[in-house]
């Protein structure tokens, strides 16, 4: 059993997104992006209904620059947009509203930042089947406001209750959380994302440099893979402090864009470093929550 | 003698912004968790120019002298993009009207010296024409390393040192460690600046870091800011302190690259006088 919180207290609220297209950059920088090198790259980027990419799948080797597995929501409008990017968590429920596949329930898995701000659900491949751009999908958001009952010294967000069950996280003998994850990225592997906001949002492993990235057991990583931030304060906004340490779950594949690679959505952080991070090989979110 | 540039086949194009009203965001978490109002973003700062330091003020994001915007998106992006360090400005209107500056940093907006005698005349709204000159300069010798922003006044004015045929020797004031650098990487280098993140307030002490003046160079190394910003060995950033520190996490002074190249063929030198207050005049009693 995972260590005691207090989500008895914690309300369930209903946020909806919609099913978002595929967007590209206007004129005149035509459809583009550049890559670490300088090379242009052209190749689909964030939203949409993603048919066969799923979490557990590898983060790395998608013909994609930052992929969203599965499912992205959003809402236009800018302050709705937040409220369902903060409140959102990753293991709610969404239930299908509208369209073809109505009354089916997906997990979030993810959330992403600046320049997409999406949260991203899984729903089994039957049911991205029958999904529409434009389907409203309600998300029972559960988890903003849940602290743990003997670490106050640890902030969740964008946790879930089930989540923080399913982890197992326990108190080891030095009186840290322990919790288990696959790898553990140092700071200065650390890109976009950094000083923005970590209640919701994302923040980039870099992956130009694949020599730093094997050295640092993060070449194998797959979506749903739950991983430490080494070094980094996600208290207030991502930010450098030695010995904090974030808990965060790959939920975006990897870029090309330099600064860029899979994109970690944070569920908990210590600025006082009272997280310990264990090693563990397969702790993803395909086996803890779907 | 300075490196040999193109300079010589560069086009100067006049962009215009006008002097900003403040903003405030309200509220900011400090990292340890209270929370300030702060000004510093925005408008136009009293009392403060580059060769000031980059962390005494009871600021967040401090942009030294005048910040100039276009409220036209397009035109503010050509704003940015052309504009380069060092630049002319001149206050087209207001009581100021005639009064010349120069370009000394480029954050969400342009940040322009003018002389202090000219401060009470400086109203919100003012027009600023920059002669915007430097997008596509280049070291000739040096194809390999990449200018960004840099006007050819203020790249005269450096005592870049020609190493060997592949390196060259630039002042800096001090070295940032890369895993320091944060927001903006999200940005690409040839519109604003990437903060060093400041939150770890005993490694600023320890390196010398809040030490940093407005105006001063800096180096980053391992940091490859050609195409992004991005982490790769022996790759190597010169950048210029543009705006102060910050108290959210994540932020800090902004460095906004003027050099870099993917191999280390950019040396460095510690001088602490390598601020381009120094090189540019900037503050020579008038």
């Amino acid at each position: 059993m995972s260590a005691k919180t207090n989500a008895h207290q914690v309300i369930s609220v209903s946020v909806q997104g919609v099913v978002t297209p595929p967007r590209m950059p206007p004129l005149p920088a035509m459809p583009y992006s550049l890559a670490a090198d300088g090379s242009p790259f052209l190749l689909p980027a964030y939203g949409s209904i993603v048919y066969n990419v799923s979490v557990g799948d590898s983060a790395y080797g998608w013909l994609a620059d930052c992929v969203h597995p599965s499912v992205s929501v959003k809402v236009d409008d800018a302050t709705g947009n937040r409220g369902l990017n903060v409140l959102a968590c990753v293991g709610n429920t969404a239930i299908v509203m509208t369209g073809n596949a109505q009354r089916a329930r997906g997990v979030v898995t993810g959330k992403t930042g600046r320049f997409s701000e999406h949260v991203i659900i899984h729903f089994e491949q039957e049911v991205r089947e029958q999904l529409a751009i434009g389907d409203k999908i309600v998300i029972k958001a559960k988890g903003v406001g849940m602290s743990f009952d003997d670490h106050p010294d640890i902030m969740l967000k964008g946790c879930s209750p089930e989540l923080v069950e399913a982890l197992e996280a326990t108190t080891d003998s030095a009186g840290k959380l322990s919790v288990p994850v696959v790898a553990a990225a140092p700071p200065h592997l650390l890109g976009a994302g950094a000083g923005l906001v970590s209640d919701g949002g994302s923040i980039h492993i870099q992956t130009a440099d694949r020599g730093a990235l094997q050295e640092a057991g993060l070449d194998q990583l797959r979506l749903g893979d739950v991983v430490a931030l080494t070094d980094y304060d996600s208290s207030w906004n991502h930010g450098y402090l030695r010995n904090a340490v974030g808990i965060g779950v790959v939920a975006q594949g990897d870029s090309p864009r330099a600064g860029y690679g899979p994109g970690v959505t944070l569920i908990m952080t210590s600025a006082s470093g009272n997280i310990a991070p264990l090693v563990t090989p397969g702790v993803n979110l395909k086996d803890l929550l779907l | 003698m300075g490196l040999a540039t193109n300079a010589d086949k560069l086009v100067e194009m006049a962009v215009v912004g006008y002097v900003s009203q403040p903003s405030v965001r309200g509220y900011i978490p400090h990292a340890t968790g209270e929370a300030t109002i702060l000004p510093g973003m925005s408008g136009f700062i009293y009392g403060v120019r580059v060769g000031d330091s980059a962390f005494d003020y009871a600021a967040d994001h401090l942009e030294p002298g005048a910040s100039i915007a276009h409220p036209d998106l397009d035109a503010d992006y050509a704003m940015h993009y052309l504009t380069c360090m060092g630049n002319q400005a001149f206050l087209m209107s207001g009581l100021a009207q005639g009064t010349e500056g120069i370009v000394t940093g480029e954050h969400a907006r342009l940040l322009v010296d003018f002389p202090p005698e000219a401060a009470d005349l400086i109203g919100v709204g003012d027009a600023v024409q920059i002669r915007a000159l430097g997008q596509g300069l280049q070291l000739v010798d040096y194809p390999h390393i990449t200018l960004k922003k840099c006007s050819p006044k203020l790249i005269e004015s450096l005592p870049i040192e020609a190493v060997d045929e592949r390196t060259i020797r630039v002042p800096v004031t001090m070295e940032l460690p890369v895993r320091i650098m944060g927001s903006g990487a999200e940005l690409n280098p040839d519109f604003v600046d990437q903060d060093l993140m400041s939150g770890d307030r005993a490694l600023m002490a320890e390196l010398g870091i809040d030490q940093m003046r407005l105006g001063d160079l800096v180096v980053v190394n391992h940091a490859d800011h050609r195409y992004g910003r991005g982490y790769k060995p022996g790759a190597v950033t010169i950048g210029l302190c543009i705006h102060g520190d910050s108290i959210m996490t994540g932020h800090g002074p902004g460095i906004l690259t003027l050099m870099t190249c993917a191999e280390p063929c950019i040396q460095w030198v510690i001088d602490p006088d390598a601020n381009i207050a120094n090189y540019l005049n900037i503050r020579k009693e008038s």
